[in-house]
C-alpha cells in the first residue's frame, strides 16, 4: 500500500531572537528530524506532553508552517515543491480541526460563512449553491440546517466542535489533521464527538492524524500511535502493541502515569523526576536521558535511531 | 469534621438567578479524601468557594449550613473566616499560572501566609519557607524562593501553590482541579506528593476534578454532582463497581478504553441543561435513558442503597413501583 502521507527527516526550528537588533540568538527545535508514513484510511495517533512538537508536526503536514528542512509527500506529490496556486488546490484535500472550539471560530461570522469559506476559496461563488452544500454537511455532523444563520456564541462547546468538523469536511478532503479535537470538551460530550468522527471517517473514507495529550482517547481511536518527546518520535507502533508492551522508557512512564478509572487496579508507577528540558537546548545524545530511569553513559553521547524492535514496532532507545 | 447541609449558593446575573449549588449535603471525615466529580458548570468549584466564603460578589450562600469542627462557617464573621482560611482550611486552585502574583517572588508569597497565621520571627519565617519548599520537592529551595512565578515551570508553580496551602498545617485541604493544567507525568508527581503529605500530616482533602481516573486513584469517598445537586455518593469502590445513578453510569461508560477499541463509545445524549432554564423534577431526566413517569414531577430525594451509598433517583427505593 502506498502511504497517503510520507514524512522524511522533517525539521522545524523556530528562531529565538534577542539583543537590540533582534538577531537570531538560538533556535527552538520544535520538530527535530522525524520520519513516518500515514496509510490511506488509517488513524495515526500522535501523543506527547506540552511542547513536544506534536501541534507543529500537524501544521507542517498541511504547510501551515514552512519546515526548515525535510520532505513531505502527500498522495504522491511533493508538497514542499508546490507553488502557491497548486498548494491551494491541494489544500482542498487536507484539512484541520483545531483544539479550542471557542477560539477557532470567528465570532462575527454566521455558520454558513464559517463553513462555506473554504468552498468560496475553492471557486464555488454561487451563494445559494454554497449554502446548500453547507446545510448538507451540517446535517452530516448532526446539526440542523436551521443553524445556518446562527453565530458561534449561540452554540455549546460540543456543537462548536461539530461546526469545526463541518468546516474541515465541506471540501470532502482525504486527510484531516485533528489537533486535540476533544480536549476542551466534557467527558459526556467528548464521547459524542469521538463517535461522530469515527462515523464520518467511514462515510467519507478519511485518513486522520489524531493529535492529543490524552492517552486514553488516542488509544481508543488510533490504528497506530507515535509518541513524541522534545521534537523527536521515540516510539511508533500498532496501537494495541504500544499500550500492551511499550518499549521506550518514556512511553512506559507516560502510560504508567495515566490514572486509571478503576480503584482496584494499583499499578507499578514509573514517576519521572524533574521537568521536560527546554527545546532550545535539548540534552545531547538521547533527549530523554536526563529523566530516564535506565540511562547509562552511552545515552548521553549517542543519539539512538528510531529502529525496528519487533514486527511493526519502532523505538528509539539503546536498551529497548 | 467538615459537613455541608443543604447548601444553596445562588448567583444573581443580568439574565436571572443561577442556582449554581442547590441543596448539597456532603461530609468529610478526618484524614479522608472526598472526591467531587462532575462536568463543567455542575457547581463543584462553587461548592469549594462557598466553604471558604470566597465567592465572587454576585454569588451568595442563601441557605444551608457549612459546619467545620462544629462551627457554622456561613454565620462566621469575616475576621473569623480570615483566621480559618489558609490556616485550618486551605485551598489549591486549578491554574498555577494565574493564582500566583507575578510581581512578588514565590518565597514572599509563601511567607505571607505564614506571617498571617503563625507568630514567628523573620528568620523563623524564612526557615519555614525553605522547609516547605523542601517538603513539596522543589530542588535547590534556597535559590528558588527568590524566583518569580514566570521563571518556574507549571509543575513547580503548582508545588509552590501546595507549599502555600500547607504552610500552616491545615486540617482540611480543598484542591480544585489541582492537576488539570499539568501534563500526565507531572500530574503523577503532584498526586503522589499530595497523597504523601496527606498521610504525613493526617489532613483531610476535598478533591475536585472531572477526571474519573484521578478520583479512582486518590479518593476514598466520591460525590457525583450534576447541575448543582449531588446525585450519588458512596465509597470509591461502590461508585466504580456498582454505580447506581444513570448519570454516573453514563460517565463511567463514556471513558475510552483499550477493550472497547474500534467500537463506538457509549455516549450520554444531549447536553447539560442551561442554568437559567433547568428542567422540572430530576435535572438529568431529559438526557436519561431510563427516565419514566415520576422523573419530571419533583427532584428525587437521596435514598440510602447499602451502607454509606446513596442515590437521588426514582429507579431505586419503593417509589420505583409507584
Amino acid at each position: 500500500m502506498t502511504p497517503l502521507v510520507e514524512v522524511r527527516d522533517l525539521v522545524k526550528h523556530f528562531p529565538v531572537r534577542g539583543g537590540i537588533f533582534q538577531r537570531q540568538v538560538a533556535a527552538l527545535k520544535a520538530v527535530d528530524g522525524i520520519t513516518f508514513d500515514i496509510n490511506p484510511g488509517e488513524v495515526l495517533g500522535l501523543v506527547g506532553e506540552s511542547g513536544c512538537g506534536k501541534t507543529t508536526t500537524g501544521r507542517l503536514l498541511l504547510r501551515l508552517v514552512e519546515p526548515t528542512s525535510g520532505r513531505i509527500s502527500f498522495d504522491g506529490t511533493d508538497l514542499l515543491a508546490l507553488g502557491h496556486r497548486q498548494l491551494k488546490a491541494t489544500r482542498a484535500q487536507m484539512q484541520i480541526v483545531f483544539q479550542d472550539p471557542y477560539a477557532s471560530l470567528d465570532p462575527r461570522l454566521p455558520v454558513s460563512e464559517i463553513v462555506g469559506e473554504g468552498l468560496s476559496n475553492q471557486g464555488m461563488k454561487d451563494r445559494r449553491q454554497r449554502d446548500a452544500t453547507v446545510a448538507e454537511i451540517l446535517e452530516k455532523v448532526g446539526l440542523h440546517r436551521y443553524y445556518l444563520n446562527r453565530y458561534p456564541h449561540e452554540f455549546s462547546g460540543g456543537q462548536r466542535q461539530r461546526i469545526g468538523l463541518a468546516r474541515a469536511l465541506v471540501l470532502r478532503p482525504k486527510f484531516v489533521v485533528a489537533d486535540e479535537p476533544v480536549s476542551a470538551l466534557d467527558v459526556s460530550i467528548q464521547s459524542q464527538v469521538l463517535n461522530l468522527m469515527a462515523e464520518l471517517k467511514g462515510e467519507f473514507g478519511l485518513t486522520y492524524l489524531f493529535i492529543s495529550h490524552n492517552l486514553g482517547v488516542v488509544q481508543h481511536v488510533s490504528d497506530r500511535v507515535a509518541v513524541m518527546y522534545l521534537g523527536k518520535i521515540v516510539e511508533l507502533a500498532d496501537s494495541v502493541d504500544l499500550y500492551r508492551s511499550p518499549k521506550h522508557p518514556y512511553t512506559q512512564a507516560l502510560l504508567s502515569a495515566v490514572p486509571l478509572p478503576n480503584p482496584r487496579e494499583k499499578r507499578q508507577r514509573v514517576i519521572l523526576s524533574g521537568d521536560v528540558p527546554s527545546p532550545v537546548n535539548p540534552p545531547a545524545g538521547c533527549h530523554f536521558h536526563t529523566r530516564c530511569p535506565l540511562a547509562r553513559r552511552v545515552c548521553a553521547e549517542l543519539e539512538p535511531p528510531l529502529e525496528l524492535k519487533a514486527s511493526g514496532h519502532l523505538a528509539a532507545c539503546h536498551f529497548a | 469534621m467538615l459537613r455541608l447541609e443543604r447548601l444553596q449558593t445562588y448567583f444573581k446575573t443580568a439574565d436571572g438567578l443561577v442556582k449554581a449549588v442547590d441543596g448539597v449535603d456532603l461530609a468529610l471525615r478526618p484524614g479522608g479524601i472526598l472526591g467531587l466529580v462532575g462536568e463543567s458548570g455542575c457547581g463543584k468549584s462553587v461548592t469549594a468557594l462557598s466553604i471558604l466564603r470566597l465567592l465572587p460578589r454576585s454569588g451568595h450562600i442563601v441557605g444551608g449550613r457549612i459546619l467545620f469542627e462544629g462551627q457554622d462557617l456561613t454565620a462566621a464573621s469575616e475576621e473569623e473566616m480570615r483566621e480559618i482560611r489558609g490556616n485550618a482550611v486551605s485551598m489549591i486552585f486549578q491554574e498555577p499560572m494565574t493564582s500566583l502574583n507575578p510581581v512578588f517572588t514565590v518565597g514572599t508569597q509563601v511567607a505571607e501566609v505564614i506571617r498571617q497565621h503563625l507568630h514567628l520571627s523573620d528568620r523563623e519565617v524564612r526557615a519555614r519557607v525553605i522547609e516547605m519548599f523542601e517538603l513539596v520537592g522543589i530542588p535547590d529551595p534556597s535559590k528558588r524562593v527568590r524566583d518569580y512565578p514566570h521563571q518556574l515551570s507549571g509543575g513547580t508553580r503548582q508545588r509552590v501553590m501546595i507549599a502555600i496551602a500547607l504552610a500552616c498545617n491545615p486540617r482540611v485541604l480543598i484542591a480544585d482541579e489541582p492537576t488539570t493544567a499539568l501534563d500526565v507525568t507531572i500530574q503523577a508527581q503532584i498526586l503522589e506528593l499530595m497523597r504523601e503529605l496527606q498521610r504525613k500530616n493526617r489532613m483531610a482533602i476535598v478533591l475536585i476534578t472531572h477526571d474519573l481516573g484521578v478520583i479512582a486513584e486518590m479518593a476514598d469517598e466520591v460525590a457525583v454532582m450534576y447541575a448543582g445537586k449531588v446525585v450519588e455518593q458512596g465509597s470509591v469502590d461502590q461508585i466504580f463497581d456498582n454505580p447506581l445513578h444513570p448519570y454516573t453510569r453514563g460517565l463511567l461508560a463514556s471513558i475510552p478504553s483499550l477493550a472497547a477499541r474500534g467500537r463506538p463509545l457509549s455516549a450520554i445524549t444531549g447536553t447539560v441543561p442551561h442554568p437559567l432554564n433547568l428542567p422540572p423534577g430530576c435535572l438529568f431526566a431529559p438526557r436519561c435513558p431510563r427516565a419514566f413517569a415520576p422523573c419530571p414531577t419533583a427532584f428525587p430525594a437521596r435514598m440510602e442503597q447499602g451502607a454509606g451509598h446513596d442515590v437521588a433517583c426514582y429507579l431505586y427505593g419503593d417509589r420505583a413501583s409507584a
